[in-house]
Order: C-alpha cells, then structure tokens, then sequence
C-alpha cells in the first residue's frame, strides 16, 4: 500500500543528467566557435532556469535569480583578482557565497507568498543591481569588473574557449545533478507545498525548513551560473544581473514547463538558441518570448515538458490500456 | 466499524483557558475557556462571524492569540508553530474540500503519514478501516481533486486522523455534504473517539450535533454564551436569539 | 532656497504622474487580484499612440492625447475579457500573461517605431514666473490634467454606482457576485479604466521625458515601489505614496545624486513588504 520512495531518481532526472554528460564533449567534438558560444549560453541560460524551477517546485516564482547570479559571479571573479584561480575553489565558492546570503534572507522573505514573494525577489535584484552602481572601489561600479586571470584547474590555465566551454558544461552537470537530487529527494515535499501548503503545514510538515532549503540551493546554482557567465563573458557587470535577466530565466522556466526537471533545460535551450538566430534582431526575441508565454499559460500549462510527457502518453496509451492504470505522471501537474 | 489495534497512544486533554483573540481593534474572542478529557467530544455551535474557525486557527498555532493559555495534557503550546501542535498531537480538518489536488488518494495518505512521523505499515493499518468505511479503499490511484465533493472531504478527514492526533479539530465537517453522506462524519467521529481521540467539532448541522454531541458550546460575536447538553442549551432563549436571522437558521431547519 | 522649491515642484509634478500609474496598477490588483506585469507597456504605448496621432493623422495634442486614453483603455479592456478572464484566480497565470502582454507591447512598438526616441515635444512651452521662481508651463498642464484626473478618478469610485460596485468586488468578490455585481462586465472595465490611466500618463508624459519602446521599464517599478508603500489595492495609499515616492525622487537627484534615493526607496519597501505588507497606510489588503 506504501507509495514508492521519495528519494528514488525519475527518467526526467537521469535524462537531464545525461543531457549534460553529452553536453561535455562538445567542446571537443567541434571547433566552430558560433555553436560553442550558443552552447555556452544556452549552459547558462538552464542552470539559471533550474534555480528558478526549484522554487517554481513549491509555486513560488523568483525574480532574485539574478541577484543571486550576481553574487556568485562576483565572488568567483574577485577571488582570482586576490590570487585564488583554482576552479575546485572557486566553482564552490561560487555556490555558497549566495546560499550563505540567502539563509538568512530566506528567513525574511519566505514568510511571503503569491504575488507579495513575487514583488519582494522583484525588489532585492533592484536593490543588488543598485548595491554593485554604487560600490565601484569593491565592484567596479558601472564598469564592472574586467581583466581578471583565467580561472586554472589544477595549474592549468583555463583560458582557451574549449576550455571555457568545458568548464561551463561541467558546472551545468554539477548544477542538474545537484537540483536532481533535491526535487527527487524532496519530491513528496515540495509537490505538497505547492498544492497545499497550509494543509501540509497542519499535518506537521516543517513547511519553512523545506522552502529555506530549495531557496539556498537555487540560490547556490543561480550564483554558479553567474560565475560561468562571468567567465564567458571576461567580465561581470551589474547590467548582467537586472530584471531584465530575471524575466528571461522565468521565461526559460515556464515555456519549458515547471513540472519537470527537463523543462527549463529545454526552455532555456529553445529559447538562447533562437534569439541567438534572430540575430540583428535580438530585441525580437523578446516579443516571441512574449508570444510564448501567453500560448503556453492559455493552452499548455506544462509547457513544451509537459506536451511532450502528454503526446508520449497519448502514443503510449494503446499498449498500456491492458495494464493497471498508471499514476498520473509527475510532467502532468505543470499547471495548478 | 473496528478500532485499529495498538492506535491508542498516551492520550491527553486539551484545556483553553481565557483565550483571546482581537484583530485590531476587533475582538474576535475573548475569555474562551473549555477542556476536553481524552475520548471526549466537544461541539462548536454559534452564527457565521462567531469566532468558531479563528478558534480552531488559534488553538493550532495559525494564528497567535492576544491572551490566555492553551494546555496539552498540561503543557504549555500557546504560540507553537502549526507544524510543532500538529506533531505534539493537535490536528485540524479544514472547512473546505482539503486535499493535496493534484495528488493520488494513496499519494494524499501517504503525505500525510510522513510528515506527521508515522510512515511505515502501523500508520497505513491505522487509516486502513476508514479508507473502507468511505469507500476509498478501491480507489487509491485516482487523483484526490478528480473525487466526488464527498468523498474529497472524507478523505480530508482522514487525512487529519493519519497524521495520529490526540486532539481532532473538525471545522464543518458535514458542510457541503449531502444529507446521505452526513451519516459518514458519525462513524469518522466514532471511530476516532473509540481509538481515544478527542473531538472538537464545529458544525452548522444541528441534527448531527444532537446526534453525536454530550456537550456543547455556543460562541457568539466571540464570547461563549452558553454551555452544556445540546437539548438544555439550544432551548435557551439567549441563544435562540443569537440564530435568529442568522444565517444558521436555515440550516438548522432543513 | 530657490533649488529647494524647484526641486519641490519637479516633486509633485513627478507626485502626480506616479498617482496615476499607481492608482490604476492598485486598482487593478484591488479589484481582480492581478498583477499587471504590462502597466508600463500601456504608459509606452500611450506615448506612441499620441505621438503617432499628432505627426502621422496631424491631430492637436489633447485629441491625440484623448486617442491614447481610449485605444490603451480598449486593449486593456479586450485583453483582460477575452485572456486575462479565463485564469482570473490563479496569480501566476495572470502574472505571465501580464508579463507576456508587456513583451509583446514593446516589441511590437520597437518594430513599428524603431529603437530611436522620435521628435515629440510638449506643445506649451514657455515657462511662468513667480518671483524669483520660473515654473515650466508644460509640468504645470501635466500636473493640473493629472490632479483633475485623479479628482474625477475619486468621483468614480466613491460617488457613482459603478465605483460602488468595483469596491464591493474588491472587498469580497463571492458576496458582491451573489448581490447581482456582474464581474464579467465589471473586470474588463476596470482593467480598461486601469490601463487608460496609465495610457493618459504617457500620453501627457513622454513628450516630456523621453519615448522609446522601453520607456515602460521604469515605470512599471515605480508603480511597484509607489502601490508596495502605499498597500496593495489601496486607493488613498498609492496617491498618497506616489506623492512621497516624487518628493524623494526629486530631492535625492539634488541633495543625494546618483541611485540613493532610488536605494532608499527600494529599502524602504523591502523593509515594509517584510514588516508590514499591508503597507504604510492601507488596510485593505487580499490573500496572498
């Protein structure tokens, strides 16, 4: 009669997961330099995304993505300027700098939700965009910071654009791994949360203790996102990490579907990869993402995940008809 | 129906002394005192606005009282968490339909067991007999929110039982239900008292609150008005007054 | 002194066209619940719409203005009958179609109009003098439409029937809809109402400022700061805090410099969305 274990891992963990293990060859399976540039950013477009599909897991939408992405960006970035370039310290501290705020922070603004957590992550990107314009002796300010050494692993230097871009893979691994094994873990949690979050309270469930958890490591994989595009770009500045940014990274979320792990890693790849072909008229991809986002709330609330999981169903179904009636699968709850 | 074995923990009373509750400048309750023995049965009668639902939120900790004191087998929960009362024994069905929607009967149970601390087999023997009784049994795959309106509030009820509370809180428990399915909430309650529970139940049906209820209490605009068996209290004038042209009336009637 | 008054004039001038903006962006949250992610997309469009009636059709500036009111007010309006209707109750599904509305507005406007800000310049010019004081007459018209605005906005809502019936769907929407308030007539209006306002704003505005098809940006986080300081869905509250909101602008550009004043008001809000979300003065307040 026991439902299955929490814990135990789905296809869309282990395919996500195999996603970026693929994704790791790239940088030696191709030397044109258009293709590992929209890699790169499509890398960093999904860890962003995944930081906000972990809240999206407990229904709570995030605009501090990129306050968080900012910190962590910043951290790695003023680590190698004093000397510490090792990726095994850096890439860490990338993650923690941001979860070690957001523990804190966590406990202020998580007591909101709805629209008023919505408005509040809206405010502290405004007030950290704002923090790093006017603090140009530690940030640069409005120049940023630029012409920091190449982070190195191990002693070797990794400043070419192969390695760039395996760095860049291999910290979306640890990013996808990471918010596997959180949402899978924590699965029965969180889907109570975000169905019901004052009956789970009510039947004893320490509801604050699970939304602090998911918010430091979303926090923690926003920041190692920020790093990786600090390290694409060769520089950090505080117009990376506006509201701007964190309606793309939503964007990215919801068009890919909130109720799998592969959603935003497929929004985030659909959605780079298109803008970067529309090219000259980059500020287009706006309005299609625009367009996107109101097709999807209207008509497909799981998102391109979610149409995928229902059209597998659906093909599916035939075989499955003389079989025992299947749960209804995880993809199905993107919308509620 | 049969109690489950082994589902009587050490049960204890819940005493409310003076309790207050004021939003503002508005008092919601004020000088609520009542306890309740193990077993026992308490009912909640009063008009809409009374104060009946802010109780249960202020018994579970939802919302903090302005004054006075809330005991568990003598000890102090006043101001605890939901989740600290929920887990020390005091658990709460909700008015409306509460389920985990998107969720399968036997994903819902099986939540509510975990969280409460009683997964394994003794927490799904414990719930076993009412998932018969309510007939949700047979239909543990199917989505809770794809339920008969009926059947979502039983299987409300049950969740709150499984989350093995000393103390049951039920708000409205028959409101929304058919007259048919009424009789259901009867054998929920004497169920949970057979296995040692408390109940205080808040209810509008005033055919189910003779029927099940020794005591009970009338709130009104906040403050208790009378209190004892429902035959003696319902006769009084003071608290005829209180229903009329209340909404409550016509429920009563019907 | 004399910087202190003029920095006190440009305060409530900025005061009255925030007002504006607030009031329909709480307007709308009061009333349906919704928050509109694409307010600064019908300010933008407000803006184009007069400019493109004034260079293109050749109408005078109060006709062209009086086109931005409507056409802003009839899209808000159709938008919310037709998509924002369906999803009314879920605020996340509302908050993407706002923000999708608001991409495409401003897509659409760089499109037709280009990324540059085209010639578009206030038709009263000149400046009054008042002692030693010289007022420019272009922020006076700004603030005297605005102040009759919001006067004839708080005539609606607390004098007539309508505004009667737009309260009681604020205040319980279930207990409104059983006395006979129609919200499927009523949602659209306000929402057109809310969105002509800021589509006045604009309008009134951006011959002032600037236009370009992100001129919605920044107003759509002043709305934000203002209707947070003021408490969701509080009339009273966002005139009141768009007033404050001006007078810091206006002040901190000229004693502070730089984003201070814009920090101290992102702080200030911060700390009342933790402390207080109800807001410096309001009550009124929904589930969130």
């Amino acid at each position: 009669m026991e439902a299955r274990s929490p814990s135990r891992w789905g296809a869309q963990e282990w395919a996500a997961v195999a996603m970026f293990l693929a994704v790791l060859a790239v940088p030696w399976a191709t030397d044109d330099l258009l293709v590992q540039s929209i890699v790169n950013r499509v890398l960093i477009g999904a860890m962003a995304a995944l930081s906000v599909f972990i809240m999206l897991r407990m229904d709570l939408l995030s605009f501090a993505t990129p306050a968080f992405m900012a910190l962590g960006g910043y951290a790695a970035v003023l680590l190698t300027m004093h000397g510490v370039t090792e990726v095994l310290l850096i890439v860490p501290a990338s993650f923690l700098v941001p979860a070690l705020v957001a523990l804190p922070l966590g406990a202020l603004v998580l007591r909101l939700r709805g629209v008023y957590f919505v408005l509040v992550t809206f405010v502290l990107t405004e007030i950290l965009q704002l923090v790093l314009f006017m603090t140009p002796r530690l940030t640069g300010g409005a120049d940023g910071l630029a012409g920091f050494p190449a982070p190195t692993l191990l002693g070797t230097e990794l400043s070419d654009a192969r390695s760039v871009l395996a760095l860049a893979a291999a910290m979306a691994l640890l990013a996808a791994v990471i918010t596997a094994a959180l949402t899978a873990h924590f699965r029965q949690h969180f889907a109570a949360i975000e169905e019901n979050e004052v009956l789970a309270e009510s039947l004893g469930l320490v509801v604050w203790r699970y939304k602090a958890m998911g918010f430091v490591v979303a926090a923690g994989i926003a920041g190692m996102a920020g790093f990786s595009l600090g390290n694409m770009l060769l520089t950090v500045h505080p117009t990376s990490f506006g509201a701007q940014q964190a309606v793309d990274t939503i964007v990215y979320a919801i068009i890919g579907g909130r109720g799998s792990i592969l959603g935003p890693i497929a929004g985030a790849s659909l959605l780079v990869t298109v803008s970067d072909f529309l090219g000259n008229q980059g500020q287009y991809a706006q309005g299609l993402f625009g367009l996107l986002l109101i097709l999807v709330t209207l008509v497909a609330r799981g998102g391109i995940a979610g149409a995928v999981a229902a059209l597998a169903r659906r093909l599916r179904a035939p075989r499955a008809a003389a079989g025992p009636a299947a749960a209804a699968p995880e993809a199905a709850r993107g919308g509620a | 129906m049969e109690p489950a074995a082994g589902a009587v923990a050490g049960v204890e009373e819940l005493r409310v002394e003076n309790l207050a509750k004021r939003f503002g400048g508005l008092r919601v309750l004020e000088g609520i005192s009542f306890a309740l023995a193990p077993g026992d049965l308490l009912g909640v009668i009063g008009p809409n606005g009374a104060g009946k639902t802010t109780l249960i939120n202020v018994i579970t900790g939802r919302t903090p009282p302005s004054g006075g004191r809330i005991l568990l087998g003598g000890q102090d929960i006043t101001g605890r968490p939901t989740h600290a009362v929920s887990r020390l024994g005091v658990v709460r069905s909700f008015q409306q339909t509460n389920t985990f929607k998107a969720a399968s009967v036997r994903e819902n149970v099986s939540r509510a067991l975990r969280f409460s601390g009683g997964a394994g087999p003794q927490g799904w023997a414990r719930v076993a007999p009412l998932l018969d009784a309510f007939g949700l049994a047979p239909r543990l795959g199917e989505q809770s929110d794809k339920l008969p309106y009926g059947l979502q509030k039983m299987l409300g009820l049950t969740l709150a039982y499984a989350a093995n509370p000393k103390v049951l809180l039920l708000d409205e428990p028959a409101a929304g239900l058919e007259r048919s399915e009424r009789t259901r909430v009867d054998e929920f309650v004497r169920h949970v008292r057979a296995c040692g529970c408390s109940v205080l139940i808040v209810e509008h049906d005033m055919d189910l609150v003779r029927r099940l209820c020794p005591r009970i209490i009338v709130l009104d605009a906040g403050v208790v008005l009378a209190e004892g068996p429902p035959a003696e209290v319902l006769a009084r004038q003071d608290v005829i007054a209180a229903y009329v042209g209340a909404d409550a009336a016509g429920d009563e009637a019907a | 002194m004399h910087e202190f008054l003029t920095a006190g004039i440009i305060g409530i001038s900025l005061g009255a066209q925030y007002a504006l903006l607030a009031l329909g962006f709480t307007l709308i949250f009061g009333i349906l619940g919704v928050i509109n992610f694409a307010h600064g997309g019908f300010y933008a469009l407000g803006g184009y719409v007069a400019y493109a009636a004034v260079s293109q059709a050749g109408l005078p500036f109060p006709l062209a203005v009086l086109a931005a009111v409507v056409a802003t007010a009839a899209l808000g309006a159709l938008y919310e009958r037709f998509l924002i209707e369906r999803l009314v109750d879920d605020h996340l599904a509302t908050m993407m179609l706002t923000l999708g509305l608001y991409l495409v507005i401003s897509t659409g406007l760089l499109a037709v109009f280009g990324p540059q800000s085209p010639e578009f310049s206030f038709p009263v010019q000149g400046t009054l003098r008042a002692g030693t004081l010289y007022l420019p007459l272009e922020n006076l018209v700004v603030l005297a439409v605005c102040a009759a605005a919001i006067g004839a906005l708080w005539l609606l809502i607390y004098r007539t029937d309508f505004g009667r019936a737009l309260r009681a769907l604020a205040d319980d929407r279930k207990v409104a809809t059983t006395q006979g308030m129609r919200p499927g007539l009523l949602f659209p209006l306000a929402f057109g109402l809310a969105t002509g306002l800021a589509g006045l704003t604009g309008a009134l505005v951006t011959p002032i400022l600037a236009l370009s098809p992100s001129a919605g940006d920044p107003v759509l986080v002043t709305s934000f700061l203002t209707v947070i300081l003021g408490g969701l869905g509080s009339i009273a509250g966002a005139v009141v805090a768009a007033v404050i909101v001006g007078f810091v602008e206006a002040y901190a550009s000229v004693y502070l410099g730089g984003s201070t004043g814009a920090l101290i008001l992102f702080v200030t809000v911060l700390v009342i969305l933790l402390a207080r979300p109800t807001g410096l003065f309001g009550r009124e307040i929904r589930g969130a």
